[in-house]
């Protein structure tokens, strides 16, 4: 996975900070927002499909190329099998980079624009969520220990 | 019981596995009924505990995900076919990433209790339809995949006693579905969770303990494991080449590409394991438990690929299947060849434990859809009390487990893995495309999602009917009869881009919605909103 280019590992934004929107305030229109979502989105997109594509391509090449995955690497170990071990690999170097990208990418962000998204509905601009939430009183009581 | 020829089990282990099983359920269903919710509350009935720690999701999570199937199946399956079988394991864990990375953070952020609650808030316009549309869907997958469980244990119990009589096989469903409504009807979700993580430690310790077991026998040595594995398949090095089950022609490697495509969009659609992402109340607990069970998933394929080829290498080929056709006793005869009487039991239960739990979890799963989705949202409109609801909950989950039942005692001759497979398929084609636009396409709109769920129930089921599953071949349903004009015996290449397209189809010819909708459903998706 390479790195991305675009850049807002640094402070999360201040409410005051942002520019006055049209309408109505939203968190959509925050420029932090707006380029947290396209470089998830592009995170994502690369990632599932090097993870899910890598393994069809290899399941592909184990049906209709036998002869490149039956080279021997070392005894037994062909190179289909030693691609499927890879697999596993390919996935955990995947989730590696997947919680690096959240933890400097996308948490930070996501933290300022929390208290954005609650400065803007205590001003009464924004819109609540539109499906209220179950009321957090029956959560209170203590849970057993399962 | 009646020990016939074909048991593969000897008498020892046969009484220490019903005395571990009758153990288990007993613990865990005084558990379910200590921890059952008691309040009729349905966000408790539905979630269970939301306070859980991640390790302890994870757990839970990767005993959903992991049935009986990957366990005797596809350990068999590498013990017959080699390489096809180890392609089998390695789909299961890439279909894990699916979850982690696109599903499992947008869906809890927007969800509420079920995927019709995600889909509502994105398309409140026409919720209804779409609702019962998936609601039908969720039904199908899941019976279908409770049938493949059920019929699991009556093949799990021929390798006791041999082919049973009718009523042993009748009292076998019987017992099994009735443990099964109580957990999901009575313990709601925390009693489905508690045998889940049960199910979940015994599953892996035991896997890993095994393939140990194995390694130590080859002295640490994989190519003396991969070696003997060859030697004693009667198939030389072609054991470790592609193509073994699915190499005889063009036709058979596409079917392998679907069947591997269904399994990788299929299985991170299962409703049972989208239900269990929804219950952490923080995103950080979600993600962390998230990737426990990737962690989890990924030893347990692993481990289970060094037992198949350990069955190989140990006990042989020809031996496998003689026992059982299809490769399912080759975890038992391995364990009783490693570790005795003591090991059996142990497999033989832990087995068991995993079908009981996997069927639970799809109980509960079918039962929310229908309690929530059809009765709250579609027939009550929004209107119905939580006692209400949470009654019509009990009540389904009992209804599907008697459905269940009787379907598995219908078809219990058919062969596991292909009902699994075909749940998969169907879960793969109906759900996903359905899933994915919600979350991340602006212009997705109700009538897509009506014309997607629609559409991939029905292209999958159909082409499923005009396969050589149902009809043509000496092993379908129908074998005398020949109207298998559909080449493959799984749908998803065609099934799966054809419910994608339908869903782009319907909504590029309908009113799209409104736009702050998307702009608000996405903000929550990806900022979200940590309760606490």
């Amino acid at each position: 996975m390479s790195r991305h280019s675009l850049g807002f590992g640094g402070p999360p934004p201040h409410p005051e900070a942002t520019p006055p929107q049209a309408e109505r305030p939203t968190v959509a229109h925050d420029p932090a927002y707006l380029s947290l979502r396209h470089a998830h989105r592009r995170f994502g997109v690369k990632a599932t499909a090097t993870a899910v594509g890598g393994f069809l391509l290899y399941v592909l090449l184990s049906s209709f190329t036998p002869g490149l995955m039956n080279r021997s690497l070392s005894g037994h170990l062909t190179l289909g099998l030693a691609l499927g071990l890879g697999q596993f690999v390919l996935m955990a170097v995947i989730v590696w980079r997947y919680l690096v990208h959240l933890r400097t990418r996308v948490t930070p962000v996501v933290r300022g624009l929390r208290g954005l998204a609650r400065h803007h509905e205590a001003t009464g601009g924004g819109r609540g969520p539109a499906h209220p939430e179950p009321p957090a009183a029956p959560y209170d009581r203590g849970y057993r220990s399962w | 019981m009646v020990t016939t020829g074909a048991a593969v089990v000897d008498r020892f282990s046969l009484q220490l596995t019903l005395i571990l099983f009758l153990s288990v359920v007993v613990v865990t269903l005084f558990t379910a009924l200590l921890t059952a919710p008691q309040r009729d509350e349905i966000g408790e009935f539905y979630l269970g505990n939301r306070t859980m720690s991640p390790l302890r999701n994870g757990l839970a999570m990767c005993g959903d995900y992991l049935s009986a199937a990957t366990l005797l199946g596809s350990t068999g399956l590498v013990a017959l076919t080699g390489y096809d079988g180890l392609l089998y394991l390695c789909g299961t864990a890439v279909a894990w990433m699916m979850v982690l990375l696109l599903i499992a953070e947008p869906l809890r952020n927007a969800g509420r209790f079920t995927l019709g609650d995600t889909i509502a808030l994105r398309l409140p316009r026409g919720q209804r339809p779409v609702r019962l549309a998936l609601a039908v869907c969720t039904l199908a997958i899941a019976t279908l995949y409770l049938v493949a469980q059920l019929v699991g244990s009556v093949a799990l119990l021929t390798q006791f006693t041999g082919e049973p009589s009718a009523t042993t096989r009748t009292l076998c469903v019987v017992v099994i579905g009735t443990i099964v409504i109580v957990y999901a009807a009575i313990g709601g979700m925390p009693g489905a969770t508690f045998i889940q993580v049960v199910k979940a430690v015994m599953l892996i310790s035991g896997v890993t303990v095994t393939a140990v077991m194995v390694l130590h026998r080859f002295d640490w040595n994989p190519d003396a494991l991969l070696a003997a594995a060859a030697d004693h398949s009667g198939e030389g090095t072609r054991f470790l080449e592609p193509g073994l089950r699915y190499g005889a022609s063009a036709t058979s490697k596409l079917d392998f590409f679907s069947l591997q495509l269904a399994i990788v969009l299929g299985l991170a659609a299962l409703p049972h394991v989208m239900m269990r992402l929804l219950a952490p109340k923080q995103v950080a607990v979600l993600r962390t438990s998230v990737v426990w069970a990737m962690g989890l998933v990924s030893l347990v394929c692993l481990a289970a690929g060094v037992l198949g080829l350990g069955a190989t290498a140990i006990v042989g080929r020809d031996a496998i299947a003689q026992t059982d056709r299809k490769g399912d006793a080759a975890v038992l005869l391995l364990a009783q060849d490693l570790g005795g009487g003591l090991l059996t039991a142990l497999l033989s239960c832990l087995a068991f434990v995993t079908l009981l739990a996997v069927a639970a979890g799809l109980t509960l799963a079918a039962a929310s859809s229908l309690a929530h989705d059809l009765y709250g949202e579609v027939i009550r409109k929004g209107q119905a009390k939580e006692t209400e609801e949470l009654a019509v909950a009990r009540l389904s989950a009992a209804v599907i487990g008697v459905l269940g039942m009787l379907l598995a005692l219908i078809a219990w001759g058919a062969n596991t893995a292909t009902l699994a497979f075909l749940a998969f398929a169907i879960a793969a084609s109906a759900l996903p495309p359905t899933l994915v636009y919600t979350l991340f396409w602006r212009h997705f709109t109700a009538q897509g999602a009506l014309l997607s769920l629609c559409g991939g129930l029905l292209s999958s089921v159909l082409l499923v009917v005009f396969s050589p599953v149902v009809s043509s071949t000496p092993s379908s349903l129908y074998p005398s009869a020949d109207f298998a004009w559909f080449p493959l015996q799984n749908p998803g290449l065609v099934s799966i881009p054809a419910g994608f397209l339908l869903g782009w189809l319907g909504s590029v010819l309908t009113r799209p919605e409104m736009p702050e909708n998307y702009a608000d459903f996405e903000v929550r998706t990806l900022v979200g909103i940590d309760e606490t």
